[in-house]
């Protein structure tokens, strides 16, 4: 987290292409997430209840509790470490701080809710399938957001910078 | 440092604490708490026709955590070097211990494998001094960066 003590971040030579590659990264991991959930558990209403709870009809069997806390576990992982790079990223490049403050506060919030909104739709009712997948999505979308912002507030000169 | 970079860091600490969580329940239901349940998971046994576990399986589970584990303490320790002197001392001691419990909770599966069944304890003991070093040190950073962002919004 060397960048967050260096004071010009798009001057520094080595920085700039550094934070681009992680950002392209970022980026990627997020498009990759969404592309493998969809596949893996399904983010339709459901698909994703199929997964939990089975379907006899077409003989799926329900997901396994195992198979649920693996997958939250490296999850839990996954998202703390890319959305504490990503926010530590955009918190230095993003000049309006109303701004990093709510979509900062929106997308961890959602990334959070994400993970208590699975195993509720699991142990406790399916009413939490759709809250699950709007707080997956809003999460992969403020996150792109961010991305892509610090990627423009990197590149391209700001009023500050003038 | 920004406000916004220490909310991030409070953000950090409560998924710090579900990723804890999450992986107690695994070891629950995988292991079990007993010595008799986790000779069960690594040997198996005859009689409840339950083989005893592989190296390659036992390394599938061991690469991705030494990966994380290692990074997640270094994340979790160097936010630690933001914080006042003192704590900064406080927290040397549980950063080494959380690696040491941390690399034997991934090794001892390997060795009971082996037959020095004297690992079981070895990993019990270091699985519970992960979780509390690991709950502790997480108390540490979230206690730091929600005072310096207190006193931040209270200026």
């Amino acid at each position: 987290m060397k960048f967050t003590l260096i004071k010009d971040l798009k001057s520094d030579t080595l920085m700039r292409p550094l934070l681009s590659g992680l950002l392209l990264f970022i980026l990627l991991f997020l498009m990759a997430d969404v592309l493998l959930k969809n596949k893996l558990i399904g983010l339709t209403p459901s698909h994703l209840s199929q997964t939990l709870f089975g379907n006899e009809a077409e003989y799926v069997e329900p997901a396994t509790e195992h198979f649920l806390l693996e997958l939250l576990h490296g999850d839990i992982f996954f998202m703390m470490m890319t959305l504490l790079t990503l926010s530590a990223i955009y918190a230095r490049l993003c000049q309006n701080s109303s701004l990093r403050m709510v979509n900062i506060n929106a997308m961890m919030i959602s990334a959070l809710l994400t993970l208590f909104f699975l195993p509720l739709a699991y142990y406790l009712s399916a009413h939490f399938v759709m809250p699950y997948i709007i707080a997956f999505y809003s999460w992969h979308i403020l996150a792109l957001f961010m991305a892509i912002a610090s990627l423009y507030y990197l590149f391209i000169p700001q009023k500050s910078d003038l | 440092m920004h406000q916004s970079y220490r909310l991030a860091v409070i953000y950090f600490t409560l998924f710090g604490l579900l990723l804890l969580m999450s992986g107690a329940i695994l070891f629950v239901e995988k292991l079990g708490m007993s010595y008799e349940s986790i000779s069960l998971f690594y040997l198996g046994s005859e009689a409840q026709f339950t083989q005893p576990k592989s190296t390659f399986g036992l390394l599938e589970t061991a690469l991705p955590h030494l990966g994380a584990m290692g990074l997640f303490v270094f994340v979790i320790g160097h936010f630690l070097l933001f914080t006042p002197k003192k704590e900064k001392a406080r927290a040397i001691v549980p950063v080494v211990l959380l690696f040491i419990a941390a690399l034997l909770d991934i090794i001892s599966g390997f060795i009971i494998i082996q037959g020095w069944t004297f690992f079981i304890w070895i990993k019990l003991v270091s699985f519970f001094s992960l979780q509390i070093i690991g709950l502790y040190l997480l108390f540490l950073v979230f206690k730091s960066a929600l005072d310096s962002l207190l006193k931040y919004t209270k200026r």
